[in-house]
């Protein structure tokens, strides 16, 4: 008896924490932006992505990404009068966390959704976002399934399979190689859906891949069997269609045991490598296609990367960029659907129908290249391609090869 | 045959790593009769260690960071058996354990907060002298030969140690019966305390050879080598020093054989397969002690 | 007849009932009522799927005194399969039925696997079974993963079987009724005391005519069966699952739920599953500090419920003193009233 009152009172406090939750209410559809008591419109945009955890330093660039866009955009005065405010989440990189961070932000107001950080809890998300009716824009939930069955879903970057046949079409194009080896990891959807993509066209461009090798998550260390296995296949060039953790980990052990005489090719997950305290050595020569550099020329780019280099102390990646470009791609679209926020004429109605039309419509000149939408969701962009020199990431000619 | 040795160099390799940080794991439970969790984690302590005292000044010998990451390691190892263990000495082995997951958990968040989630390089200069060695076409890397001559080396002491001195007969009759040796005037308390400083040790030299093998390290750098240890340790049969040393071995060669001989994408699951496989022909690991079971 | 009849008012079993009936029907009244938030609405499912993932995880770590560290594995074996189906049925089956097949399914393969696990289980005990189980999840993680039916992994597309919470609360409240019911009663069974016995000593109770082997295979398999139908309902949670997310970080967080809510205590399984699976989302507020201070409060936990004289304080503020009080003076009426 004694135990059962104990445990009477434990549960108590468990009911109390929910009924904590409980607090405030309202599952039925969403409503358009609030109007303050002063007149003005404030537009929550909700991101979502591992700001703890083993991913962390993804979630993290997203975030200072966005938030550097919110705030040049509030500084002018915002969209029309509307001010956008960032509220971000953490979800550690677990999808079931990600679903409940989602609850979460429409608990706390969100009209648009930035979807995930990684495809994994966009995905986990999309379906509760459609029922919503809510527009999401994912920075960079690149995999196919992150943004399907949801017409009001759309992405900043690439989807994973466009990536594939684009870098086996350039490395075909430019003749970079006849012969090559694949590595990548078995275990998360990003490295599959490019190696997928990349094979099959692979295949019909005449590219031989001579081996293919993989590691885990939890064999993400010890690199030295599948480097040896890429030596003795004689491949000219290492398709390494990995993140920039990884990709580090294995281009100083390719050095280590002695892995010379190829070019490694990656893609926009190798971007931010530089910040991961490899050595020049390690990836000078390294090619890589992505839509984002920071040293590129570009004005709007260097403006971006002096802010962020400002405030975190660090050029940004591929993620930063990726981030930025949503918010202004939002602002983008609320000027194209005619949204006001000045005092009088406020006109917000018809919020989410109106701006996810506006989506197909817009053209947008990001850090991120120039980028236009489709009716399910992907963007068409194009890519570039750089190779480290001396530690820095340059574009790539195809004069200076050799 | 050159691929086959290769393929035996490099289990030796990792297998000499993970030998390292099963000797600390195995001592522990040895001794203490805990599941020490959080090793793996001490690990990724002693390696942000070496790199934060590098990084103070240019010309920090690397000798002197080392011994800085063991001074943290054991001060580390011995505080947090004094807070979350010993109050826990008389409760249930599993309660222990969840606290020692929660202290793993801790010490990753602690280390998220400090120095961020990005992944740092991590470098000593004294490794900058080994150079490779070949033999006709095998490429063995000087780091390899050190780690395993080191961890061989240790486990040498470790078994002298524990064999031969006054504290090592403590530590076993510790190991044996708590009561008992509390009975014959042995301090308990302060037995669990050295194997403690013992352990973290042995995980601040595993930090320097696993950073200088792989060279880069964040966060979450030690529960994944953390398991493994537990299982090489277990391997080998818990609790047994020559077992941890043989266990962490043949579980790197493991690896490496199932990658290059059988398929990178299966090789997670063929480890654990031999590894149930001889856990069920051989119930107590490979050099475990037979218990007998007493009614 | 009064005194049998509070008795079994107030019988440990009982009560759990009731007070998992009560939470439900909060939780029901506030879903359906519209007046749930929405952090919560997305948690009713899945919280509902912890609770009997702890409850039957505790059959083997409580009852029979064995750790193991694959009971996500189990899940993941359940889910996949289970979803399979429910996705090639949900072309012609209305969600009400194909559902419970579907998790029946499920947890049958869950409970085949969870017969293979736990014929080493025979041989091995302590740290070394600790390793195999976690050994045999990980196997699970990596073959599901390099299958292409379960799509590999990209993950397995549960959008076709997506469905929200109003729809899935009630099959999650059934399933976590069936086994916390299955797990009293076998509890209190014959079958339940030659289960404890072979923790407690297990030459004894073999020497007493308990079949071990029995016992020890029905425990696993009883155990896989219930995981596998809560990962069968989990996926229908979601648009997306991957079988790495069912690692064996998993198993260890539905074991830190066992064993805070106290060995073989199936009511403490549930309120340490609510409060453990609430408490990271309650501490958003704190944002970057979140985990660490999970953390904490996980030592701090644990350290607490081992300290004697917390122990002690804990059984001072307990509503016993309170409801004695008014015992006293409900008996002192009775008396009066010459009953």
């Amino acid at each position: 008896m004694k135990k059962f009152f104990k445990l009477l009172a434990l549960t108590l406090v468990a009911v109390m924490a929910l009924a904590s939750l409980a607090a405030c209410g309202g599952s039925s559809s969403l409503s358009d932006p609030a109007v303050g008591a002063d007149g003005k419109v404030t537009l929550v945009i909700g991101g979502i992505g591992p700001l703890t955890g083993p991913y962390a330093n993804y979630g993290l660039s997203v975030k200072n990404g966005c938030q550097i866009a919110v705030d040049e955009i509030n500084a002018a005065g915002g969209v029309n009068g509307i001010m956008l405010k960032l509220q971000f989440e953490d979800s550690q990189g677990d999808p079931e966390e990600a679903v409940n961070a989602y609850g979460k932000l429409i608990d706390d107001g969100m009209r648009v959704s930035l979807g995930g950080v990684l495809s994994g809890e966009t995905a986990s998300i999309v379906a509760a976002a459609k029922k919503d009716g809510i527009l999401l824009l994912t920075p960079s939930g690149s995999a196919l399934n992150a943004i399907a069955g949801n017409d009001n879903a759309f992405r900043v970057c690439f989807n994973d399979p466009q990536q594939g046949t684009i870098s086996a079409n350039f490395i075909a194009d430019n003749q970079l190689a006849t012969k090559v080896a694949v590595f990548y990891q078995s275990d998360i959807d990003y490295s599959n859906g490019l190696y997928e993509t990349f094979k099959t066209q692979a295949a019909t461009r005449n590219l031989e891949i001579v081996t293919t090798q993989t590691f885990t998550k939890d064999s993400a260390t010890d690199f030295s069997t599948q480097i040896n296995a890429i030596k003795a296949s004689g491949a000219d060039l290492v398709f390494i269609p990995i993140y920039a953790d990884e990709a580090a980990v294995f281009l100083s052990q390719a050095k280590a045991n002695g892995l010379n005489n190829v070019t490694f090719f990656g893609c926009d997950g190798i971007d931010g490598i530089l910040t991961k305290g490899v050595t020049n050595e390690d990836v000078e020569g390294m090619m890589m296609l992505t839509p984002f550099a920071a040293d590129s020329p570009e004005a709007d780019v260097q403006k971006f990367v002096s802010a962020y280099t400002t405030a975190h102390g660090s050029a940004p990646d591929q993620f930063a960029a990726d981030g930025y470009d949503a918010i202004y791609i939002i602002a983008a679209a609320m000027k194209q659907a005619g949204f006001s926020g000045e005092a009088g004429k406020v006109d917000v109605a018809n919020f989410q129908k109106r701006l996810v039309e506006a989506m197909t419509k817009i053209e947008v000149d990001g850090v991120t290249g120039n980028m236009t939408w489709t009716a399910d969701g992907e963007t068409v962009k194009n890519a570039m391609a750089l190779v480290y020199r001396d530690g820095v990431a340059v574009a790539y000619s195809s004069d200076d090869e050799k | 045959m050159t691929e086959f040795i290769q393929t035996l160099v490099s289990g030796l390799s990792l297998g000499s790593i993970y030998a390292l940080i099963a000797l600390g794991y195995t001592m522990v439970y040895g001794i203490a009769k805990m599941l020490n969790f959080a090793h793996g984690d001490i690990i990724m302590v002693g390696a942000y260690s070496v790199i934060s005292t590098v990084a103070l000044s240019t010309n920090i010998p690397g000798i002197v960071a080392v011994v800085v990451s063991i001074v943290v390691c054991a001060v580390l190892g011995v505080t947090i058996e004094f807070l979350a263990y010993r109050p826990l000495r008389k409760a249930p082995s599993l309660s222990v354990l969840i606290t020692a997951i929660g202290v793993s958990y801790l010490l990753q968040n602690l280390a998220l907060l400090i120095f961020g989630s990005q992944q740092k390089s991590f470098h000593l200069d004294f490794f900058d002298a080994i150079k490779p060695i070949y033999i006709g076409d095998v490429l063995i890397n000087g780091i390899t030969l050190i780690t395993l001559v080191v961890t061989i080396l240790i486990m040498i002491a470790l078994t002298i140690f524990i064999n031969g001195t006054r504290m090592g007969k403590a530590m076993r009759a510790v190991s044996e019966d708590k009561e008992a040796a509390e009975l014959m005037g042995i301090s308990v308390n302060k037995t669990i305390t050295v194997t403690f400083a013992i352990g973290s040790i042995l995980a601040a030299v595993a930090s320097v050879f696993y950073g200088g093998a792989y060279k880069y390290i964040k966060p979450t750098t030690g529960s994944m080598p953390g398991i493994k240890a537990f299982t090489a340790a277990v391997f080998g049969g818990i609790g047994s020093i020559p077992g941890a040393m043989l266990g962490g071995v043949l579980l790197g060669v493991i690896e490496q054989f199932a990658k290059a001989y059988i398929s990178t994408l299966w090789s997670d699951a063929i480890v654990f397969l031999v590894l149930v496989i001889v856990l069920v022909v051989k119930p107590t690991g490979l050099l475990g002690k037979k218990i007998s079971e007493k009614v | 007849m009064k005194t049998s009849f509070a008795k079994r008012f107030f019988s440990r079993n009982a009560v759990t009932v009731y007070l998992l009936v009560a939470f439900y029907v909060l939780v029901s009244v506030l879903l359906y009522g519209g007046g749930l938030s929405r952090q919560l609405y997305y948690m009713a499912v899945p919280l509902s799927c912890y609770i009997v993932l702890a409850v039957s995880l505790n059959l083997v770590v409580g009852l029979l005194g064995e750790l193991s560290l694959g009971h996500a594995g189990f899940m993941s074996v359940g889910l996949f399969s289970g979803c399979l189906l429910s996705i090639k049925l949900s072309t012609v089956l209305p969600i009400a039925v194909s559902l419970p097949i579907s998790m029946i399914v499920g947890g049958l393969l869950a409970a085949v696997i969870g017969l293979l696990v736990g014929l080493p289980a025979l041989r091995l005990k302590g740290d070394y079974l600790a390793i195999v189980t976690l050994g045999c999840g990980e196997i699970i993680k990596n073959v599901i993963t390099n299958l292409d039916v379960t799509g590999g992994a990209l993950g397995l597309n549960t959008l076709p079987i997506y469905s929200d919470p109003e729809t899935l609360l009630p099959f999650g409240i059934l399933l976590v009724f069936i086994t916390v019911i299955v797990m009293m009663n076998l509890k209190n069974s014959r079958h339940g005391r030659a289960i404890t016995a072979i923790r407690d000593n297990r030459i004894a109770a073999e020497a007493s005519g308990v079949n071990v082997t029995y016992y020890k295979l029905l425990v696993f398999v009883l155990a896989a069966f219930f995981a596998g139908m809560a990962g069968v309902l989990y996926g229908h949670a979601f648009s997306n699952v991957k079988a790495t997310t069912f690692d064996y970080n998993m198993s260890i967080e539905i074991l830190v739920i066992v064993v805070l809510g106290g060995m073989g205590s199936v009511r403490g399984s549930i309120i340490a599953a609510i409060l453990l699976r609430t408490l990271p989302e309650l501490l958003r507020e704190v944002s970057d500090y979140r985990m660490l201070a999970y953390s904490v409060l996980l030592i701090a936990i644990m350290l607490l419920n081992a300290s004697p004289k917390f122990v002690e304080l804990k059984g001072r503020w307990t509503l016993k003193n309170v409801l004695a009080f008014f015992k006293k003076k409900k008996t002192a009426s009775a008396v009066e009233k010459g009953e």
